[in-house]
């Protein structure tokens, strides 16, 4: 699919909780056109502060069919407020207008629909964020979301996954919800309820430690692991080659993370 | 608007209009085919090629400044055997001139690349880039001194009857004697600038941004100094030359076009907006047409 470089229009931004926003724009034709797992270029000002566009998982999206008219062509970004690019972010209001690029990457292969796998999506901190609209296109099959950050602030999403009737597992390293550690350890803490043969799509986006931590713990054939991965962009459409992550494959060390992923097997990544 | 005569010569090619987009912000060109019309660029510089394949260097390999961009991309490329087989082919229906950015770690390399394109069907030209900051032992040791520079630029020549533009480095004391020595060696144009070579510490890892520690700034914060630089080479050396250095829009690009350069590139703002191309051309013919000019050959080099 060619990615599309058009306006949209704020209308919504706001605090959800501690330092995560939720922003929402009235964008048709990327919200009726984006898949699970891919992004969008977002330039959050109109001069060169901050410079570069800025990528951004789309957590919900409402394409034009939806039943739900006031919701039609609305999609929304759910980002944290770390840097220039997410502060100034903070400051767009209703009524404004930004301009995006997307859809872009590849985004996450589903299971086909005659496989009875089951899914499993690991989130750690903002990665949640990405794997919303991946639960809602398995809605039916049976779904186990993980959830993890470091304190109940960190904690996104989770009344929005009960909704889609996922089995909701939270861990906190601080121990203030759910269980106590990461959210590959509660993973691993449930892993009995994955034993037997059966086949298990694990989709899992977070902070490279988590990935690392996950690759160590998924060994066995019947985990099929795709991971959405984060990176510095300049362009987010495969001009650039700035955002590359280091591959197994010695023939082709080096793949864009825009264009060849975001979204990769986790075998077939070399995390540092 | 129609009746601008936009078209400029570099050696000896026609450019239809004088906007081209720089190698390595451009990808390969199929990137941007969906925000614009390839065609009416006035020509397209894919990404820069090498006799083997490079794997480029370890990320990060980008890191934003203020008004600007790091990179230490490494020249990542396919290797000239495999664009010839996977990428060339892309370009037989373009409508623009394909002008291939190419270098080499020593000159036997230069030679042996200008050599294999020069009889490849397709090709208008060739820039040659002596001025990487990315790599070491590469062109930068060329791009550095004007002795290597004219040696290197003359067995080059020989090799090719394409038109040779030579993209400078702005790493250097004196870009205008780099030029001139080029020049000499026989290049139809000069392009310049290059990135300069510049980094950024992280106060919290104590570590540098990029993976490289070291890379090129590039960007509206070069354009001061990219202008300075163009418009002392045009009083130096006869050939047209290639402005950049942080052209963002129209008005920077006829500050360029105003101070010497007969063409202009767009590198980083490609990145940030695909249509800039295309939006700095319509500029530069509404500024032709709102000061009664009828030929943008009458507004090169009328600074002062």
């Amino acid at each position: 699919m060619i990615p599309l470089q058009t306006d949209g229009m704020v209308v919504r931004n706001g605090r959800i909780k501690s330092v995560y926003f939720l922003l929402g724009i009235y964008c048709p034709p990327i919200a009726s056109q984006i898949r699970p797992g891919q992004f969008v270029m977002l330039k959050t000002s109109d001069n060169a502060s901050p410079l570069l566009r800025r990528p951004f998982s789309v957590y919900k999206s409402y394409p034009v069919s939806h039943p739900e008219g006031r919701k039609r062509g609305h999609l929304f970004i759910l980002y944290k407020k770390v840097g220039k690019g997410t502060q100034r972010m903070t400051t767009l209001s209703k009524g404004q207008k930004v301009n995006l690029i997307g859809p872009l990457g590849n985004g996450f292969t589903l299971p086909s629909l005659s496989s009875s796998a089951h899914c499993i999506l690991i989130g750690g901190g903002a990665g949640i964020v990405s794997l919303y609209l991946l639960a809602e296109a398995l809605r039916g099959r049976k779904c186990f979301v993980f959830i993890g950050g470091k304190t109940q602030n960190d904690i996104l999403g989770v009344e929005d996954f009960r909704k889609l009737d996922s089995a909701i597992f939270t861990a906190t390293e601080d121990g203030s919800l759910g269980f106590r550690g990461t959210v590959v350890d509660l993973f691993q803490s449930e892993a009995k309820k994955f034993k037997g043969n059966k086949k298990y799509f694990i989709y899992a986006c977070g902070p490279a430690p988590m990935l690392r931590a996950l690759a160590g713990t998924v060994t066995s054939k019947k985990f099929v692991c795709q991971v959405s991965l984060e990176a510095r962009m300049g362009c987010g459409f495969g001009a650039c080659w700035g955002c590359v992550v280091k591959t197994k494959h010695p023939k082709i060390p080096y793949q864009r993370v825009c264009q060849e992923g975001p979204v990769f097997r986790l075998e077939d990544i070399a995390l540092e | 608007m129609e009746d601008c005569d936009l078209a400029v010569r570099i050696g000896k090619i026609i450019l239809k209009n004088p906007v081209v987009v720089s190698s390595g912000t451009f990808g390969f060109g199929e990137e941007f085919e969906g925000f614009i019309d390839l065609n009416r660029l006035g020509a397209l510089i894919p990404k820069g090629i090498s006799l083997e394949p490079m794997a480029g260097n370890p990320p990060p390999r980008i890191f934003e400044t203020e008004g600007g961009i790091l990179n230490s991309i490494g020249l990542q490329n396919p290797g000239l055997r495999e664009f010839v087989k996977k990428k060339l082919p892309y370009y037989k229906n373009l409508k623009t001139h394909l002008i291939i950015n190419f270098f080499g770690n020593t000159q036997k390399e230069y030679v042996e690349l200008a050599r294999r394109f020069d009889d490849v069907v397709g090709v208008s030209g060739l820039e040659m880039n002596v001025s990487c900051p990315n790599i070491k032992r590469s062109g930068i040791v060329f791009g550095a001194d004007p002795q290597m520079a004219y040696r290197l630029v003359q067995a080059v020549r020989k090799a090719t009857a394409l038109t040779l533009i030579v993209k400078l480095s702005p790493n250097v004391t004196d870009i205008a004697s780099m030029a001139k020595s080029v020049e000499e060696g026989g290049a139809d144009a000069v392009s310049l600038v290059n990135t300069f070579r510049a980094m950024a510490v992280n106060i919290h890892t104590k570590k540098p941004e990029l993976g490289n520690t070291i890379g090129g700034l590039s960007g509206p914060a070069i354009k001061p100094i990219a202008l300075r630089m163009v418009w002392e080479v045009s009083q130096a050396v006869k050939i047209p030359i290639i402005g950049m250095g942080g052209i963002m829009n129209a008005q920077d690009a006829i500050e360029f076009i105003l101070v010497g350069a007969s063409a202009i590139q767009i590198g980083t703002a490609n990145l940030i907006n695909p249509k800039t191309g295309i939006e700095v051309l319509q500029g530069i013919k509404r500024y032709l047409v709102q000061n009664r000019i009828d030929c943008l050959q009458k507004l090169i080099g009328t600074f002062g």
